[in-house]
């Protein structure tokens, strides 16, 4: 069974968000990371650069396939990962805190009340 | 070139070395420069091609960018030797049913062209879900394969075709009454899913769950 932390709201697609005041921090979840498998590579947005909510932003390939990763909110990445670009085993072993992909600076808060609850993402990957 | 987007490379194998292994296996590959960074392909050559792999490639992330625009002849890649469990069962009595999304099709071109080449009885039946008529990867080889072994077919469904495309074929995506309807005897059937998760598990609800086969009769690959 999948790890669905409790304080974390999810995109459909599979993205986590932790939201920090005005900011957000961006990762896959532990479903994603298990279907994909083993995380060879994970390329990342740019700093600065400005992401609409649904927007491809960054690339994870591993041994199977290559995916890409949407930004779940809208904003301005203020932060990324670079161990993360180093080390991509990060995404399998530890998705929900050392697997971080970026840190996002809100432009439209409210749009985290529309992603997923846990128990929503749990539904989803559970196909209930 | 088997597509604009899709490559197959022939991959030597050194000089003296021989190697056991199977249809239906993977190889993993990666860049002598790259150590770190690996990626699995289906072989979609088979265990009769002795002194080569094959693999099909599609133009997707960095090594199939790397492989499918930038590698040439002479290019050395490192293999780590064939794996996996997707084996085609060759028995005379049996009938496959192989199941496949896009670049899933490729372990498949392995399956049919051992049973050709032994000249086997196994009956082979490839179900592909495409987008378009010009995402059909090796369609002139398995058309070609047909006119040679009298007990394969291969039947394409088309999800994203134009109203203007001229194809004649089937549209839409896969669904059990198709399935169904390429179904002889069900307790001589093995099914095989090749593909996209989505479309894998898809396949696994329509065989196992609407149509009631057991779980033994079925193999899958999930491509993540």
């Amino acid at each position: 069974m999948s790890n669905v932390p409790s304080d974390l709201k999810y995109a459909k697609s599979h993205e986590w968000v932790r939201v920090n005041g005005d900011t957000a921090t961006v990762g896959i979840t532990d479903h994603a990371q298990h279907e994909l498998t083993d995380v060879v590579f994970v390329e990342l947005p740019a700093l600065n650069r400005a992401l609409k909510a649904g927007e491809a932003c960054a690339v994870v390939e591993s041994v199977k396939t290559a995916s890409d990763i949407y930004s779940p909110v809208s904003g301005q990445v203020v932060e990324i990962n670079k161990a993360v670009v180093d080390n991509p085993a990060l995404v399998n072993t530890d998705p929900y805190a050392g697997g971080w992909f970026y840190k996002i600076k809100l432009s439209q808060p409210a749009e985290v009340n529309t992603l997923l609850t846990p128990a929503q993402y749990t539904a989803q990957i559970s196909g209930s | 070139m088997e597509l604009p987007d899709t490559k197959t490379i022939n991959l030597k194998w050194p000089d003296g070395y021989h190697i056991d292994f199977k249809t239906g296996q993977f190889i993993t590959v990666y860049w002598p420069d790259t150590p770190n960074y690996k990626r699995a392909y289906s072989l979609s050559s088979c265990a009769l091609d002795q002194g080569s792999y094959e693999v099909t490639i599609k133009r997707d992330g960095k090594m199939g960018t790397r492989i499918v625009d930038w590698a040439k002849v002479g290019d050395r890649l490192g293999v780590l030797p064939p794996a996996g469990k997707f084996l085609p069962v060759l028995e005379h009595n049996k009938h496959l049913i192989c199941i496949a999304g896009g670049s899933g099709v490729t372990p498949f071109r392995g399956f049919v062209r051992e049973a050709t080449r032994r000249k086997l009885e196994t009956k082979i039946t490839i179900l592909y879900s495409v987008r378009t008529t010009n995402d059909i990867i090796f369609n002139t080889e398995f058309r070609q394969l047909e006119q040679e072994n009298p007990n394969f077919k291969f039947h394409v469904t088309c999800t994203r075709l134009t109203p203007s495309d001229p194809w004649t074929g089937r549209c839409g995506r896969i669904d059990a009454a198709w399935i169904q309807s390429h179904i002889g005897e069900a307790q001589n059937t093995v099914f095989y899913a090749c593909g996209p998760n989505e479309l894998v598990e898809n396949t696994q609800h329509l065989v196992m769950n609407e149509l009631g086969v057991p779980k033994a009769q079925m193999l899958v690959e999930k491509w993540g």
